[in-house]
């Protein structure tokens, strides 16, 4: 059975080389690395763990700290270039193994459009992964308009993906929550963005996946429609529950129930395989515990492993 | 069939009647865009226009949708952790002294929980135990944090203590749109209720267990309004992160998802298979009726909505709407 993990993290070589010898790298100082081994592999290095775990492909994305949204757009705009190129790479030498997801530089939304552009068009990229908030802005902001109608066009994946804090780190730091409850916090929120901002209803074709299945979107879908039932959300034409089959989903929840409850609400289309590869909270042995879940058919498992990502991207292995 | 409601908030009279130009523990009334609020300093707390009804005219509403009994908590306008704490201690007595009033006087159809000056540990065990002791309330609701303080902090211990030996069950509830998902007023979305409380709750239940409070107190009784919010749904991702990070373990809790039949819940969820979810998840025992009464993002027909639900059975129905607090409260 084929398996295209949409949700794996890479660090470019050329950071972790220039923070070995002490050399700035596009305005980050020299600091000591504190990171998974796995992130200093080579692509080859990578191959044979994805052959242990049985991931035919990986969707890679430079990690969540490059974003730098908070930082100068032309200086982040050339680190995420270098990034983008690093993970071309990658695909260009293993085109059957990687995929990639580009970094774009939010903070300055036309610099954020070229680079799309560049890695969709010229590099070949499937789109791009992006935090939950830009300097404390959402993405019903309508600065950010232009990025989707752009996306829209190429055709472009979005994974959203939290990076820095969540909406749990002002209340409590503690016990691991910010990662653990403000990911799905965080996750919703954006669900919310998107659709009470009007930006589903504004581009039909957007394609938005919502990394850590989504969050708690699907669960607290119930109570946003409340909300739309007594009128505090007038200004969309249908309850947010019709949009949560406009949205697509990683399958990382760590529970079947959850999983189960995902594919009920949103559709058994819209769900992807996603293992946040190779940080502590991701899915140990992915496929196996895909494989491993009762409560889905074997059809649904393989349009989870594979098959709903190669419609979303318009390949076919058949 | 009978039918108990955990979530139901009234507000003392005399604050929702306070005459104009006259002062409630520092507040006064005022009308802003036809709304009756009571003012403070910065704080503008709307009184809903249902404070103003009296018991005969709450019991005639309770009648038109079916409910029996409405174990009243105060409407977190009452909280005010934020002022200090003899005035918290004086609100609270003034707020308990009035729930007890309407248990006494009606109690077939009223049972009340206290208001608590949680700002002020000492004076809030001793107003709990005053409500529970002299007055035979069934316990108190409180936010999910006490000035960004939540309740595994050290200084809530001598509460948490009480509590269990009192037996009062604690009812965590928000306090307005002071959630963790701010308010987006300009827009009108209303996303710090629809996720915040939802959020809050989670955060809450995760600060229990992580800090140790229901490994300390194994006795506690805690009720998690709104469906105990993203609990159940969120219960994998918080297993994983015991698992993996030291920071979950360090005071000794057990895998989370092993606490969630050890609390409380509401079913104030909006939706069927939300609460389906939180039953198969918790237990049939651990879910008491909450309508949220009188707010539109409450339960419309909260008795009629239960019994309507085809996923649950007979049994489970009855569980839901009076045998599971009926049982825990002894009403």
């Amino acid at each position: 059975m084929r398996s295209i993990d949409i949700h794996a993290h890479v660090t470019p070589q050329s950071y972790l080389s220039a923070m070995k010898e002490g050399r700035v790298w596009h305005g980050v100082e020299p600091h000591p690395l504190d990171i998974e081994p796995q992130l200093e592999w080579t692509p080859e290095q990578r191959i044979k763990d994805m052959d242990s775990l049985g991931v035919d492909v990986q969707i890679a994305s430079t990690g969540a700290q490059f974003y730098y949204y908070g930082r100068g757009g032309q200086e982040i705009a050339a680190m995420h270039r270098e990034c983008n190129d690093e993970v071309h790479q990658m695909t260009i030498d293993h085109p059957e193994r990687f995929k990639g997801l580009a970094q774009i530089p939010m903070q300055d939304v036309d610099l954020a459009i070229a680079e799309l552009d560049r890695c969709v068009n010229q590099l070949g990229m499937v789109g791009a992964m992006i935090d939950d908030k830009v300097n404390g802005k959402t993405f019903d902001e309508p600065e950010f308009l232009p990025l989707w109608k752009a996306a829209e066009q190429m055709g472009a994946v979005f994974l959203i993906h939290q990076g820095g804090g969540t909406l749990v780190n002002p209340r409590t730091r503690k016990y691991h929550l910010p990662n653990t409850i403000g990911n799905l916090v965080d996750r919703a929120v954006t669900f919310a963005s998107f659709v009470m901002g009007g930006v589903m209803d504004a581009c039909p074709d957007l394609k938005i996946c919502l990394a850590h299945g989504g969050g708690y979107a699907c669960y607290g879908v119930g109570r946003m429609d409340r909300s739309w039932d007594v009128g505090r959300l007038p200004q969309i034409p249908q309850p947010p529950s019709a949009y949560l089959s406009r949205f697509y989903y990683d399958c990382l929840t760590h529970s079947e129930s959850a999983l189960r409850m995902l594919i009920d609400m949103a559709g058994i289309d819209r769900v992807v395989f996603g293992t946040d590869w190779p940080f502590d909270m991701q899915i140990d042995w992915p496929v196996s515990w895909v494989l491993s879940l009762e409560s889905l058919t074997q059809e649904e498992k393989e349009a989870i492993l594979w098959k709903n990502m190669e419609n979303l991207l318009g390949i076919s292995s058949e | 069939m009978r039918s108990i409601d955990i979530h139901a908030h009234i507000a003392p009279l005399a604050a929702s009647h306070l005459p104009e130009g006259q002062t409630w523990h520092g507040f006064t009334r005022r009308e802003m865009n036809g709304r009756q609020f009571l003012v403070q300093g910065e704080k503008r707390q709307w009184l809903h226009p249902a404070y103003s009804l009296t018991a005969d005219e709450r019991i005639a509403y309770m009648d038109s949708v079916n409910v029996d009994v409405h174990v009243l908590t105060t409407w977190v306008g009452m909280y005010n952790y934020d002022l200090p704490g003899d005035v918290g201690a004086g609100i609270a007595r003034e707020c308990n002294d009035y729930v007890a009033e309407l248990t006494r006087s009606h109690p077939d159809r009223f049972a009340g929980m206290a208001t608590l000056p949680m700002q002020d540990v000492n004076a809030a065990v001793a107003e709990l135990e005053r409500a529970v002791n002299e007055l035979g309330l069934k316990g108190a609701q409180i936010a999910d944090h006490v000035n960004n303080k939540t309740l595994d902090h050290e200084d809530f211990i001598p509460f948490w203590s009480a509590a269990e030996q009192l037996g009062a069950l604690i009812f965590f509830h928000q306090e307005g749109d002071d959630t963790i998902v701010k308010p987006r007023d300009t827009k009108g979305w209303a996303i710090d209720n629809s996720i915040g409380n939802l959020s809050d709750r989670v955060v809450t239940f995760g600060t229990l267990v992580f800090g140790g409070v229901l490994d300390r107190f194994p006795d506690l009784k805690v009720c998690l309004a709104h469906g105990g919010g993203f609990t159940c749904f969120g219960a994998g991702r918080l297993d994983r992160g015991w698992q993996v990070r030291s920071e979950a373990r360090e005071l000794g809790a057990n895998i989370p998802s092993t606490y969630l039949n050890k609390v409380y819940y509401d079913c104030l969820t909006h939706s069927e298979a939300v609460l389906r979810y939180m039953i198969d998840s918790v237990g049939i025992d651990r879910i008491f009726l909450g309508s949220d009464y009188p707010y539109d993002m409450g339960i419309d027909e909260p008795t009629g909505w239960v019994n309507s639900l085809e996923s649950l059975t007979q049994d489970e129905k009855e569980a839901i709407l009076w045998k599971n607090l009926e049982r825990v409260l002894g009403v």
